[in-house]
């Protein structure tokens, strides 16, 4: 049954890597990397700045101009969101929904306890990335278009981490579509 | 102005593509983390070469805007873990997890709304945690044929021969796994 299974993504894997690929050459060679997690932190450099200039003035990061200036990283993030939303709509994937296949297999209808795994998870994940100066897409995707040294002692850490935890998190496995 | 649009345009291809090419699903992140299902890993791989084979032309071509980010290499192997770990967690990085909060997925919004946490915190610990960690084995913004004395064309060689490999052996694999449940089913 279909309804109990991980559904095939809409595009195969050669044409969505080649797609991503292509973005990736679009963005060095229009702007610059593709990269999502600083963002994160200029929203609310930027904010701060607002209700507590005093701290923001004496901050070692938040006083820089980069983390005071909404430009194209804040757009592309922007841009993703939008994207992303256009894009499940137009191929039937919108759909409310607060759980995972592989989560209900492991843990049942548990709603609640997927959703307090999701913001402890988000916590770590862009605590993560920030200390490691980018994300999957700033220090992962653009690290190795880049050949950058640091892109290869963080893909170790981040997939052997990565792999732990999923099996610890994940120890059952659904069906998967073909 | 001309940032603004071509943040929205570039951002825009990025989040479709996301979703079409199914990175932005959980499910299918978990499944390459189990290895079990190859579908996101092999995407990976080819979004990785094609990057790395067209950034190398723009390179050559003096085309390119790079932006390298800084090789401490204490700071990036830990952040890599406290990013593995939430990743292994939700099946979610920060670009995948804004485009499936976008795609109407209310854990990937959650997730989101701790990124944002995980961001305040990152703030308000940097001046005496990140800072002096930042600073031990800090190798610069430095690549590796830099770093090597090197030419950047053996790199892509060669890792398009790792990415090669990558592929064939998930390949191999896949078929493994399709078999061996088509065969569990009754």
């Amino acid at each position: 049954m279909p309804e109990n299974s991980v559904p095939k993504a809409p595009l195969p894997w050669w044409a969505a890597g080649l797609l991503l690929g292509i973005v990736q050459i679009l963005a060095v060679g229009l702007s610059g990397p593709l990269g999502v997690s600083t963002q994160f932190v200029v929203v609310e450099g930027v904010a701060l700045n607002k209700v507590a200039p005093s701290y923001v003035e004496q901050h070692t990061l938040l006083q820089s101009e980069k983390y005071q200036k909404i430009g194209y990283g804040f757009w592309l993030d922007v841009g993703i969101v939008l994207g992303a939303f256009l894009a499940a709509v137009l191929a039937g994937r919108w759909r409310p929904r607060a759980t995972t296949y592989w989560w209900r297999v492991s843990h049942g209808p548990t709603v609640g306890k997927r959703l307090l795994a999701g913001f402890i998870g988000g916590f770590l994940i862009l605590m993560g990335a920030r200390f490691a100066h980018g994300c999957t897409s700033g220090q992962f995707a653009s690290g190795w278009a880049q050949l950058s040294l640091s892109v290869v002692p963080f893909t170790v850490s981040l997939f052997l981490f990565g792999m732990i935890t999923a099996l610890l998190a994940y120890p059952r496995t659904p069906n998967i579509d073909a | 102005m001309e940032e603004q649009v071509l943040g929205l345009l570039i951002g825009g291809l990025f989040g479709a593509g996301l979703i079409l090419g199914g990175l932005a699903d959980p499910d299918k992140i978990i499944g390459t983390l189990r290895l079990k299902d190859f579908h996101a890993m092999r995407t990976i791989a080819v979004f990785v070469l094609v990057g790395m084979l067209g950034t190398w032309m723009l390179g050559q071509a003096g085309l390119a805007h790079p932006s390298v980010k800084p090789a401490s290499l204490v700071a990036v192997t830990l952040g890599g873990a406290l990013l593995g770990i939430g990743f292994g967690l939700t099946g979610y990085c920060p670009g995948t997890g804004l485009a499936c909060a976008a795609a109407g997925r209310l854990d990937a919004l959650v997730t989101v709304i701790g990124m944002f946490l995980g961001a305040l915190v990152f703030i308000l610990i940097h001046p005496w945690a990140v800072v002096p960690i930042d600073k031990i084995l800090a190798k610069g913004k430095v690549t590796l044929p830099d770093y090597t004395g090197t030419k950047p064309w053996m790199w892509v060689a060669g890792f398009c021969g790792i990415g090669g490999l990558i592929l064939w052996i998930s390949g191999r694999f896949g078929k493994k796994a399709a078999d061996s449940s088509a065969t569990a089913r009754p």
